[in-house]
């Protein structure tokens, strides 16, 4: 069957050659010297997953400058909302930590500042961890927040610095979704502080959320740590549920 | 990863913000296409449109073909000729979109489809060219052709029409059709069992080598032979046969397991084994022998050419030809024979030396040639492949190719980024004119990938016509270069650089052409003529002023340093006489078997084969390129007395790019002027060789290819 399909090959070649013009030699000893095409299913998409994101970026180069900003804007914005609910999860953890303004700011500019540095390294290709390692951790950097906000009475003081250490794991994860989008050479600064100001804007815009539906619930109590516990019950069950699954995974 | 997927859809549609104008319920084949450039609508396309547009394609074809046949009007060029210009819309509409992915982009299912097509449409063309009726009308506007007032290129039209009806067999009678159709079938059969021994043989050797029979291997060579072996022992069943491969290494005659192997391996003994089992191939007096095969598919054909009213089947084929006759070609053969021969003499003298100097004592053999004359190479001509790559990239050579033929003839390429192709890696550049005017739709795809055939070529997804309005040509470059690795470019050899320019020659031939008439357009020319607009443009590559211009280096943007040129111009001379001597006897034994009369009845095709090959004094140290017994390209291929139509290219572009260095500019405007209306617009709208001349201003000649080739004594 394999033999009388590449004679067809032939044949063909033949009939098609009037349509065509190449180097011939090559083709015909291709036959026979290489015998058919095997198709793997895995390389080939392989191949098609590496050769869209060259297309992205040869699209992308060839955009005006606005446009690309623009679009990593967009781009950190949506890893944020709606598709980053692990790290919506850990920010709203961290609001709910404290309801004081003071320390709320400090322990964001921390996670921003800190997810920011590895966010830069890994894209640059300094740092590179593989995400089956990253992910388990930043599905435990959830759990851990969530757990000190129920069983602690009292934020310890080391927090922002441990909020920071979280934050250059969270930076780790945007980076491997940035690599998948393929980050052009030429405005390789201006896009990636781009894509931050998105992650930002996303971020503040939970916070934002958040902080209107938590007044509108606390107008009509006066403890202020009603919501504290069991939203972090819930923030914590999904982070177990995460680190659960990318164990699996 | 389903993240990693949606922000990929997400981005996607933001990029791409080009939306189908299709109806999703009927064939995109039966809609017209309203895509930028009528560029086709790939992502509608599917697998299953195919069968029923071909289908109703051919249908279509056969109706307006009796609409013709059935004209009551007189025959006339334009109710006749022109009217069959017309035909096959559909048809010519899905055969383009499937030929070429079928090639460049494939699966399982295009390959079934490919192989249930391909009698249905021989079938289907046999149809028309078989139909008598429609050859009367062509023959009668023939007949009258003189007080018609027709233009030169409508006569060539008519006349080549008329041809193509006559090889057919339309001015026989019944019992001669009979027979050629006969002798066909014969033939066709032959062919096939031809090509099926000579895979057999092919798949059928192996030579298993154990750890301590791999000396002077380089890593790469004895890792592909290792994993050989572990796929061998995969594709076995019984634990005695996988033991056979357990912890082995394999290699095979297949060219890219045999080659290394002859360059590196120091086991003489093994050598001699591998090669043997290659140019043995169909000559083991076992079942897959091809030795009585091609002896009577050469008669067959010499029979067939008798019927047909011409002395050989060389005559037969050459008519259509630019070297018209068996007499032109073996002149052509012969006269560069002599200076190949000279020079693969000293090559051996040379490869001798090193074997001597070595302390070897033995005569340099046929086995020993990839060796000893790697060894030569590294002395005398050492290119070290890795330090030129960086200057390389692919995208500066992109830019290099369209940079050459801006200066040449003032052409300009905008990349665009919103048409959807067939693959992600396939580009679009749309090609202006000097003036600002549209030309063409170019696409390159260049990357290897998987589902991709080997090799490069060049094709088209629309056709150049000026029939009925200005219709332009979507011309494809498809090669098989490195894809990136990371976020790296692209970095090519100089043998993939030489390619690229070779394939964008095709690509301009069918880019520039300016014919009246598509089946005239592009690359329609003879077979030893067409390429000749690429081999052409091969030149500019390797000349140092243009080489200099795009090869910078992808990390610094330095020019390539002269001394680098220097070396790679004085590398392409390596190995020519071994080159060229092969190849040319392959070419005079096919001009022999080819030459044979129909009452000459060849019993020993071996013999037949040496008696050819000593009147030409080969020596024993090279094998024709092809031995009878493994010619596919002429007794299972096309290629019948017509393995000579490279060099015959070669002589072509060495001469006309000689014209450019006799002028002293590789740009001047003149001759790029006369280049582009002579050889890169015409088509086949004239006969070859006139082109030829027009652009030259006399017939070519064979000096500047001894010259490109370092057979001028310039090397010894």
């Amino acid at each position: 069957m394999r033999l009388s399909k590449t004679i067809l090959c032939f044949v063909l070649f033949f009939c098609w050659f009037q349509l065509n013009a190449h180097n011939p030699e090559d083709f015909v000893i291709s036959e026979i010297e290489r015998g058919q095409l095997t198709f793997e299913n895995e390389t080939i998409a392989a191949e098609y997953g590496a050769a869209l994101k060259r297309q992205r970026i040869r699209r992308l180069a060839a955009m005006p400058w606005l446009k690309k900003i623009y679009i990593f804007i967009k781009a950190g914005f949506e890893h944020i909302i709606p598709q980053g609910l692990d790290h919506i999860l850990f920010v709203l953890g961290l609001f709910f930590s404290s309801l004081k303004f003071r320390p709320l700011i400090i322990q964001v500019t921390a996670f921003t500042l800190a997810h920011s540095i590895t966010l830069a390294l890994a894209a640059a290709g300094l740092v590179q961890i593989q995400s089956y390692i990253v992910e388990p951790i930043i599905a435990l950097s959830i759990v851990w927040v969530a757990v000190e906000n129920t069983v602690f009475k009292k934020t310890t003081k080391w927090r922002p610095l441990v909020v920071f250490s979280f934050g250059l794991l969270h930076g780790l994860g945007f980076a491997a979704l940035l690599t998948q989008y393929g980050l052009p050479k030429d405005n390789f600064i201006s896009l990636l502080m781009a894509f931050n100001v998105g992650v930002e804007l996303g971020q503040l815009t939970v916070l934002l959320i958040a902080f209107l539906a938590v007044r509108i619930v606390l107008k009509s109590t006066t403890n202020k740590n009603i919501l504290k516990v069991p939203a972090s019950v819930l923030i914590g069950a999904a982070g177990l549920y995460w680190f659960a699954e990318s164990l699996l995974l | 990863m389903k993240k990693v997927l949606l922000i990929c859809a997400l981005f996607l549609i933001a990029s791409c913000q080009q939306k189908s104008t299709l109806d999703p319920n009927i064939n995109p084949f039966f809609q017209e296409w309203t895509t930028s450039f009528e560029v086709p609508p790939f992502l509608d396309i599917r697998d299953e449109h195919y069968m029923p547009a071909f289908e109703k394609g051919m249908a279509e074809n056969l109706e307006e073909i009796d609409v013709i046949v059935n004209n009551t009007n007189e025959p006339t060029f334009a109710n006749t000729i022109e009217a069959l210009e017309r035909t096959g819309a559909l048809l010519t509409k899905v055969q383009r979109v499937f030929s070429n992915l079928a090639s460049s982009n494939t699966n399982p299912q295009l390959q079934e489809l490919q192989r249930e097509l391909s009698p249905m449409l021989s079938a289907h063309y046999d149809k028309i060219t078989l139909n008598q009726d429609l050859f009367n009308r062509i023959d009668q506007v023939w007949k009258s052709k003189e007080d018609a007032g027709l233009t030169k290129e409508q006569e060539k039209l008519l006349n080549d029409t008329r041809k193509l009806f006559v090889r057919s067999g339309a001015l026989m009678n019944e019992a001669q059709k009979q027979k050629i159709s006969e002798l066909n079938s014969k033939i066709s059969e032959l062919s096939t069992a031809f090509g099926q021994n000579l895979l057999a043989e092919t798949n059928g050797f192996e030579m298993i080598l154990d750890k301590e029979d791999l000396e002077g291997l380089s890593e790469g060579v004895i890792l592909a032979a290792s994993e050989a072996a572990t796929k061998k022992m995969e594709e076995v069943d019984s634990d005695e046969e996988k033991n056979k491969y357990e912890n082995k290494y394999v290699f095979t005659p297949h060219r890219s397991s045999m080659y290394p192997f002859l360059t590196e391996s120091t086991r003489r003994d093994l050598r001699e084994i591998l090669y043997k089992s290659y140019v043995m191939r169909g000559d083991n007096n076992n079942e897959f022998d091809n030795k009585k095969i091609a002896a009577q598919i050469a008669k067959l054909r010499a029979e067939r050419a008798n019927i047909m009213g011409y002395k050989t089947h060389a005559h037969f084929i050459l008519e259509e030809n630019m070297l018209k006759t068996p007499e032109e070609v073996y002149d052509l053969l012969l006269q560069l024979w002599r200076p190949a021969l000279k020079r693969a003499k000293v090559e051996v003298a040379d490869m001798q030396a090193v074997a001597d100097a070595e302390g070897q004592d033995f005569k340099v053999a046929a086995w020993d040639w990839w060796h000893y004359s790697e060894k030569v190479r590294k002395a005398k001509y050492d290119l070290d492949e890795a330090a030129i790559k960086p200057y390389l990239s692919l995208d500066n050579v992109i830019q290099g190719v369209f940079t050459t033929t801006n200066k040449l003839w003032g052409l300009n390429f905008r990349e665009i980024f919103d048409i959807d192709l067939y693959h992600p890696d396939a580009r679009v550049w749309e090609v202006t004119d000097k003036d600002g005017s549209h030309l063409a739709i170019f696409i390159g795809d260049y990357f290897t990938r998987s589902n991709k055939r080997g090799g490069a070529w060049m094709s088209s997804f629309k056709g150049q016509s000026n029939l009925d309005g200005r219709e332009r040509p979507i011309v494809v470059n498809v090669c098989n270069f490195p894809a990136p690795v990371g976020d790296s470019p692209s970095l090519l050899s100089f043998d993939n650089v030489v390619t690229l320019f070779h394939e964008f020659g095709h690509a301009m031939h069918g880019t520039l052409t300016d014919v009246t008439y598509g089946s005239m357009a592009g690359t329609s020319g003879p077979r030893d003529f067409i390429e000749l607009p690429s081999q052409l443009l091969e030149h500019w590559a390797s000349e140092p002023e243009v080489l200099k211009s795009f090869a910078t280096h992808y990390e610094t943007g330095e020019p390539i340093p002269d001394q680098l040129i220097e070396k790679l111009l004085k590398a392409s001379k390596f190995n020519q006489g071994f080159i060229n001597t092969e190849y040319l006897a392959a070419a005079l034994l096919d001009m022999d078997w080819h030459t044979i009369s129909a009452k000459e009845s060849i019993k020993d095709a071996n013999s037949f084969e040496q008696k050819s090959l000593s009147k030409i004094g080969l020596i024993e140290e090279i094998a024709a390129r092809y031995r009878t017994t493994y010619f596919a390209h002429i007794f299972s291929g096309g290629y019948s007395s017509g393995y000579y139509s490279y060099v015959h290219a070669a002589v072509l572009d060495s001469d006309g790019f000689e014209a450019f260095k006799e002028a002293g500019d590789v740009f001047d405007p003149e001759l790029s002027s006369k280049l582009r209306k002579h050889i890169y617009e015409k088509g086949s709208t004239e006969e070859a060789m006139d082109l030829y001349v027009n652009f030259r201003g006399r017939k070519p000649i064979i000096a500047p290819l001894l010259k490109v080739r370092g057979l001028d004594g310039s090397s010894d």
